[in-house]
């Protein structure tokens, strides 16, 4: 075989991408394979290949990328920012608009690059020497890869990268983006800091809800110096956060972001929505229950006093609900009432459900089976905020009889045929 | 500022409930045909209303007049329950436990909402029964059966004028499988539910 041609063509290959293996490296690593270990000249020849895209910390040229720019052919492409895709190998300019604190040490810097079009993340890897970037200065990056880093995508800057600051000052005013619409990746957002929750983690500063027209969105800004916690009820103007996505649904994380308080006021929708309809069915699990005492979980107790998470919890703590369906003849919508809702929709409150659970010999069940025939197969409205296909319940009407409505009926019915 | 490619599918909705369809009793015991959607085992058995609508589940509130234990070893309860345009039969066996139990404490005459699905038998003489086999039932009180009646009527005058309309798959198939029946008969027996509400 023929090792310095096949060493030839490999190197060619990362050479379009930038890079300059070494020739004599490669030959010698192939005749190994081959000699050594009897590997098929093919097959040693694609080993070969992939270990050093490994090494740069590129896509194995000709299995990712199928668009073209990468191994096999073409160079890297000039692009605008928000048109590159995962496996692509581009050139783009833009101008540093935020740099975050690198997660680990094999990383020089990282943060988030913008042009007109839109914004990506980026990483630098310690091992590329790149020069460092300055925040607010533009530069035109030659030869970097766009992967997909969790779902988002990804600017990689490594050893075959150059790095030129360029001479631009042109401001950039990224539109804000309605919340309904936001997608993995960058985006900035003009909203309402609506909730603010409990910070669940030492490292965390601050998390809650930012609303807009459209929508709400869970938030979070990690303890770093520097960082600060907004103001709850002002309205923001938000550029370039990182909009993460964790099973289905999205948070912003507000760390690299701009942020920008103004005086305006919006009108948020909180997902607010009303259902109308019979209860068919009240599912188990229903009635009173007891929750995990532990703080921050509050999960539901098995009959065992058990909590998934902190095991047997003999000092429980009771609460109300109901699970259940309410159907319009046209679609079923899945339900669940808080306590408040729970009380005054059956009339029992929660003394009076913990004093029939304790003294009845259904205990439980009892409780269960005396809301079941208060609410089942009755009309009601619930309001509330539909998450993930289940509307959370903060209010419900009993239907009344509207005579109003029996008599555009009888007309309907008693009249010519529409 | 988005691109396809890097737009991320989200998760579908997995599971439907069926709903349960109002329909009145003169309209449900017109049915003479029942399909399953799918090969499966599991698959939903549908009975197809003469108005042209298939119903997996019903919803219904009417009065309770009547109920027997029959059976011994398998042991099921029977009812009648009466709305203003006929009467339902249900039925709730051992296979039901939660509803038997429910009909078992309830004594006649009482105002009932019943959720259950419907059935199609035809007796040894060729005449046919509908019979609705409960899921739970439940002691209401007037204005709710009176509720169910208006919202019964308005869903009956939708089938009707939806029939007259763009016709669907089922609607089609009402039209093959009853081709005797008018649907705009049930536009007058809504008419009578109705007008048997006292103001």
């Amino acid at each position: 075989m023929d090792y310095s041609e096949a060493a030839n063509r490999i190197s060619r290959k990362f050479a379009q991408g930038g890079q300059t293996p070494d020739v004599k490296k490669i030959e010698s690593k192939l005749k190994r394979l081959v000699d050594e270990f009897g590997v098929q000249p093919s097959e040693a020849e694609r080993s070969v290949t992939s270990e050093l895209a490994k090494e740069y910390n590129l896509p194995a040229p000709g299995s990712g990328g199928s668009s073209g720019a990468g191994g096999s052919g073409g160079g890297t492409q000039e692009k605008k920012i928000a048109e590159g895709v995962p496996g692509e190998w581009v050139t783009i300019e833009g101008k540093i608009v935020a740099l975050s604190a690198p997660a680990s040490a094999s990383i020089a810097q990282s943060g988030i690059i913008a042009d007109e079009s839109g914004a990506i993340r980026f990483v630098v890897w310690a091992k590329s020497n790149a020069p460092a970037m300055a925040e607010g200065s533009w530069y035109r990056i030659e030869s970097a890869v766009v992967d997909e880093y969790k779902g988002v995508a990804n600017l990689k800057v490594h050893s075959g990268t150059t790095i030129k600051e360029i001479a631009e000052d042109r401001s950039l005013i990224p539109t804000p983006i309605p919340i309904k619409d936001l997608h993995p990746g960058i985006g900035g957002v003009r909203a309402k800091f609506v909730q603010e929750w409990e910070a669940n983690h030492e490292r965390m500063l601050q998390s809650g809800l930012l609303g807009d027209e459209t929508g709400t969105i869970k938030f979070v800004i990690w303890k770093e110096p520097g960082k600060e916690k907004l103001v709850p009820g002002a309205v923001y103007n938000i550029f370039y956060a990182q909009v993460d996505e964790f099973n289905g649904r999205l948070s912003l994380n507000l760390n690299a972001a701009t942020i920008l308080q103004e005086e305006g006021e919006i009108a948020v929708n909180g997902g607010e929505t009303s259902f109308t309809g019979a209860i068919v069915h009240i599912a188990p699990g229903s009635g009173i229950i007891k929750r995990c005492p532990v703080e921050g979980c509050n999960r539901a107790l098995s009959r065992q006093n058990y909590c998934p998470v902190h095991e047997i919890q003999p000092k429980f703590v009771y609460d109300l609900r109901i699970k259940g369906w309410l159907d319009d003849g046209e679609r079923t919508h899945n339900i669940l009432i808080q306590r408040d809702v729970v009380e005054a929709l059956t009339g029992i409150s929660l003394e009076k459900a913990q004093e029939i659970a304790e003294n009845n010999p259904l205990g439980m069940d009892e409780v269960f089976l005396q809301m079941r025939d208060a609410v089942l197969g009755r009309y009601i409205t619930c309001h509330g905020r539909e998450i993930d296909g289940r509307l959370l319940v903060n209010k419900c009407d009993k239907v009344a009889f509207a005579s109003g409505d029996h008599t555009a009926l009888l007309n309907r019915a008693g009249g010519a045929p529409s | 500022m988005s691109t396809n490619a890097r737009d991320m599918p989200r998760r579908e909705g997995a599971f439907e409930r069926e709903p349960a369809r109002r329909v009145f009793a003169a309209e449900l015991r017109e049915c003479r045909y029942q399909f399953k959607d799918g090969e499966d085992e599991k698959s939903p058995t549908f009975a197809l209303l003469p108005s042209g609508q298939r119903s997996n589940r019903i919803f219904l509130v009417g009065t309770l007049t009547e109920k027997t234990r029959q059976g011994e070893q398998n042991m099921f309860y029977r009812g009648r329950v009466v709305d203003p345009t006929g009467t339902f039969f249900v039925m709730a066996g051992s296979y039901q436990p939660e509803a038997m139990q429910q009909l078992a404490k309830i004594e006649p005459p009482q105002f009932v909402a019943v959720i259950g699905k419907p059935n199609l038998y035809q007796k040894p003489d060729q005449s046919w029964l509908v019979s609705v086999r409960v899921e739970s039932i439940t002691v209401v009180d007037k204005e709710t059966r009176d509720l169910w009646v208006l919202d019964t009527a308005k869903h009956t005058l939708d089938r009707v004028d939806a029939f007259a309309k763009e016709p669907t798959p089922d609607i089609l198939k009402a039209k093959e499988q009853y081709p005797t029946i008018d649907p705009s008969l049930f536009r007058k027996i809504a008419y009578d539910a109705l007008a048997q509400i006292k103001m």
